[in-house]
């Protein structure tokens, strides 16, 4: 049985939260900060190495208790109880969500660590340099075909942990082909060599298009190198990742090379099982134990810690009290460390394909905006792009910065003159996340005195809300807590909205469509049926 | 003439063993470890044909002694050599401290491999300290297996000496090595120091160069070693160090190209050719494993393999960077066992090993290779060059030749009912 998202209780609870922001819509952030000495030490929380500072949000300690209240109105921790009780809460697709069961330890999840066993197998073989080819050359190169979750995730923590090494072996290079059209597996096979080349083909179906088009150009490849040994081919060049063996051996798959995660994953949340292969051959399984036990961290804290101080609870309320009584649709992350360059992208898909709903369990539309856009970049590379907009355009945008506190070097060298010179760039990044942070909340008001009387085109009306969080330092545990962090968050608007964070119905009839779109590209019939616009451009593309 | 030599290195006892045979008054001081309880213990150090004997002369005779290295003991000889433990710079700087205070010695040589200017820097600390001893810089260009003769009848001697009394002194000591015609060339000590390590340089790319002409040759199918001898028959190029094969090994060469690779690059030279010669080599040392692997399309788990030869080179009892290390690993992590013969280096072989359950010994050849899957040679000791054919076909599992050195005739060997593979012969 799932709790209600909706109850008699939260009609009240929603009146006095709307005349509430009536007044916090002319709050000024500089005047918050100026009205109160003790803002930071009330709107900040730290846990599992992580400061979550919300103070430069446009709330009071008020707005969150009633914004709590509403929390308990649509039954949050009833929800929370159902969701690490394994309700299902994918109700559209009948089952449960435990991606957290993934980090969770051996006795309570054996069958995971059964697949993290055998990934530490070929992680084990590949580090060392006996993952061995048809031609029984050592793999020097891993090339991760997926789409989606079984790319975003993968990259974007391989490469925000690219410092960290395995503690043994050697790293092979890690190569990400996600795009359908073959723009980027092209050129790549150009420079590899098939002798040495490893491909590991991750889809959670098995059947996803795009995934499988890259796969078979690989496979054609490979073939060409290597005529009349199909099998060995198999066995030595392909490992799989997915929740369908049974598709996974249709496809050629070797049994012993097939890595299994389960249909109660979402693709976006499966990075901590098996489709986290280049992240475990990028730091090694120590490594990708310790970015679980980041996760499982968050995990007890999620459950465990009163809503007042819970996080991912916090940075919900936060959100939906930006996006339903604030009217600010717009959110950019921006991570001050050019390793996090793809976690944006990621975050994109974790909460836009997660909270881009719009209809309750029971069907009826809702009448609130849910999910916010969300872009983002490197904070100090969007600077130069973007920041124009934030400072002095007309649409206000909520901001999550991301950095880390401490600089760690990634080899232990503490005394060389590089460490120095890289300590002192992170320096240089950390000063300008805090300053631009702070001249969007305060505005002018962040300036000396005498940069007041500027034209108004050099002015800052300031005011643009912001939460930022420092991670202690960025290893595989802390990223393990931060991703975490967002996942729970997700899930925390959900419940706020009454919408299913699980499931991803909207993407699946552009797929439907496309595939009649072919013949019709192919052959020019069929173009009656079409609207003007698309039949002009068929014309024109077969022309 | 008394003179000491430190260090525990081959080339230490040879030369401690070689000067007390030409009449010296040797002090041999051995600093603590495995070569020092040898010696105590009456063993040979190192598996050398030919140095037991020789160090066993020249103890009985009292020509040479051998004594743990202490550097407050007598004074220091007129003459003495450091045969140190590459990297062992400190400890060669100690002993030019202690020389300085010693006040008697005149001379110092110095046979380690150190980094180029290490020479250079041990005069300057002694200049520093007011010693009147010059240091001269003697390569050492000893061979593994023949390390006693490459001492006594050099081919060629590399001197490193700015001082023509050094100069002098050095010829004495070396004159009876240097009968027939004068082999030492005198150059600076930076050049000498320098000039080893490019020897060993240019013989490793030679082998790497042959190797990578090797594969080729497997492509186009003819038989590299037919192409060696014609190579080599051009006097331009020469003989030696051309034969493909299956990577070299031991601690020596690979340490000096390391050791010029190393120093180009701290120059911020390009050491792109040499990081060449070492990658391909590495790649050379398993180029039996892959040949055993493509014969069985990669389905080798459970399967049996026997090796012949783990030492580095015949003659030796080391094993150290070897090829057959290399393999040995490579077959273990798919789950194949490894039957070793070795006729010298078994015990190296096995304290490498630690115990490993899938590595076994034997002291029969023959043993080693019964129901194997494949049989490879990987060091070319004389004992393995005319096997019993019919015998190893009838008791191999698979009667799979793999020639690591190309030291059989691949169409004898095919035409006694065996498959064989060398390196580069089709």
């Amino acid at each position: 049985m799932l709790p209600d998202h909706f109850s008699a209780a939260e009609r009240p609870v929603r009146q006095a939260l709307a005349d509430h922001a009536g007044k916090a819509r002319h709050w000024h952030l500089a005047d918050l900060f100026a009205d109160d000495a003790g803002r930071f030490e009330t709107l900040s929380r730290e846990c599992c190495g992580l400061l979550v500072d919300y103070s430069k949000q446009r709330l009071t300690g008020e707005t969150l208790d009633l914004l709590r209240e509403l929390a308990r109105a649509r039954d949050l921790e009833g929800w929370i109880r159902a969701l690490f009780e394994g309700s299902d809460v994918n109700w559209t697709e009948a089952r449960p969500a435990l991606h957290w069961r993934l980090r969770e330890q051996a006795a309570a999840a054996p069958e995971v660590h059964d697949q993290l066993a055998r990934m530490g197998e070929i992680v084990d073989q590949v580090l060392r340099g006996q993952w061995r080819g048809c031609h029984g050359d050592a793999i020097t190169d891993v090339v991760n075909v997926g789409v989606g979750g079984s790319d975003l995730g993968p990259l974007m923590a391989s490469y925000a942990l690219a410092d960290f090494r395995p503690e043994h072996g050697r790293r092979p290079n890690l190569h990400f082909v996600s795009s359908m059209d073959g723009s980027q597996i092209a050129p790549l096979l150009n420079d590899l060599n098939p002798a040495t080349t490893l491909i590991v083909v991750s889809s959670k179906s098995f059947t996803t298009l795009d995934t499988l088009a890259n796969a078979e150009t690989a496979r054609a490849w490979l073939e060409r190198a290597f005529p009349d040994q199909q099998r060995a081919l198999m066995r030595c060049h392909f490992v799989g990742v997915s929740a369908n063996p049974e598709k996974m051996s249709e496809w050629g798959i070797h049994p012993c090379n097939q890595l299994l995660f389960w249909e109660w994953v979402g693709g976006r949340f499966s990075l901590w099982s098996a489709i986290g292969l280049p992240i475990a051959l990028t730091v090694g399984m120590q490594g990708f134990h310790e970015l679980l036990e980041g996760a499982r961290e968050m995990d007890r804290h999620f459950r465990e810690a009163p809503l007042a101080d819970n996080l991912p609870v916090i940075l919900g309320l936060v959100d939906v009290w930006n996006i339903n009584f604030l009217d600010i649709t717009a959110r950019a992350v921006l991570p001050y460390d050019g390793r996090l360059k793809h976690f944006p992208s990621y975050l994109e898909q974790l909460e836009m394909e997660s909270n881009g709903k719009s209809v309750t369990r029971d069907g009826t539309p809702v009448d609130y905006h849910t999910c916010p856009v969300i872009w983002g970049e490197v904070g100090s590379n969007a600077q130069h792009a973007f920041y124009q907009l934030l400072h002095q355009g007309t649409q206000p945008v909520a901001c999550d910065f991301i950095v880390a506190g401490r600089y760690v070097p990634p080899h232990g060298d503490a005394e060389g003159g590089e460490h120095q010179r890289l300590a002192r760039q992170h320096r240089l990044t950390l000063a300008n996340c805090l300053a631009q942070s702070r001249l969007l909340a305060l505005g002018g008001r962040a300036l000396p005195d005498d940069q007041h009387d500027q034209p108004a085109f050099k002015q800052y009306r300031g005011n643009q809300p912001s939460t930022t969080l420092m991670l202690d330092e960025l290893s595989p545990r802390r990223l393990g807590s931060l991703v975490a962090l967002y996942e729970h968050k997700v899930f925390v608007e959900s419940v706020l909205w009454g919408i299913n964070p699980f499931d991803q119905w909207g993407v699946e009839m552009g797929k439907v469509i496309a595939r009649d779109m072919v013949p019709v590209l192919e052959t020019g019939d069929g173009l009656d049926g079409l609207d003007a616009s698309t039949r002009g451009l068929v014309r024109r593309a077969r022309s | 003439m008394r003179i000491d030599v430190f260090g525990d290195t081959l080339c230490a006892s040879v030369t401690a063993a070689a000067l007390a045979q030409s009449g010296h008054e040797v002090c041999w001081f051995i600093p603590e470890g495995r070569v020092l309880d040898a010696v105590n213990e009456g063993r040979v150090p190192y598996r050398e044909p030919g140095l037991g004997e020789l160090l066993g002369e020249q103890r009985a005779a009292g020509r040479l002694r051998c004594e743990p290295m202490t550097l407050n003991g007598a004074p220091a000889a007129p003459a003495v050599f450091l045969a140190l433990q590459p990297g062992a710079q400190a400890l060669a700087g100690e002993i030019a401290d202690w020389l300085a205070g010693s006040g008697a010695c005149g001379l110092l040589v110095n046979q380690s491999v150190f980094p180029v200017g290490t020479s250079e820097a041990l005069q300057g600390r002694l200049a520093e300290a007011r010693s009147p001893a010059r240091v001269v810089a003697l390569p050492e260009t000893l061979q593994e297996g023949v390390a006693i003769d490459s001492f006594l009848r050099p081919h060629h001697i590399l001197l490193g000496c700015d001082d023509p009394q050094a100069e002098t002194l050095m010829r004495e000591i070396l004159r009876p090595f240097n009968r027939r015609r004068d082999v030492i060339r005198v150059m600076g000590l930076r050049e000498a120091e320098f000039t080893k390590l490019a020897i060993s340089g240019m013989l490793a790319t030679r082998l790497s160069y042959m190797n990578d002409m090797a594969l080729l040759a497997e492509q186009l199918d003819v038989d590299i070693d037919t192409v060696r001898q014609g190579v080599g028959s051009d006097p331009r190029i020469g003989e030696a160090y051309l034969y493909a094969g299956c990577g070299f090994g031991g601690s020596g060469f690979s340490r000096d190209v390391m050791s010029l690779t190393d120093t180009l690059r701290s120059k911020e030279v390009s050491a792109k050719l040499l990081e060449q010669v070492m990658e391909i080599n590495e790649r050379q040392k398993e180029v039996l494993f892959r040949r055993f692997w493509r014969h069985f399309e990669g389905e080798v788990a459970g399967r049996r393999v026997a090796i012949w030869g783990a030492a580095f080179k015949p003659g030796s009892d080391r094993v150290d960077n070897g090829p057959a290390l290399k393999l040995i690993e490579a077959l273990w992590a798919q789950d194949v066992q490894v039957h070793v013969h070795d006729p010298l280096a078994l015990p190296e072989l096995e304290a490498w090993a630690g115990g490993h359950p899938d590595l076994i010994l034997h002291d029969d050849p023959y043993q080693a290779a019964a129901e194997a899957d494949a049989l490879m040679l990987v060091t070319e000791w004389k004992q393995y060059w005319s096997p019993d054919w019919s015998r190893l076909r009838d008791s191999m599992g698979t009667p799979l030749i793999l020639d690591g050195r190309n030291i059989y005739d691949p169409d004898y060997v095919r035409g006694q009912g065996l498959l064989y593979h060398g390196i580069g012969r089709g």
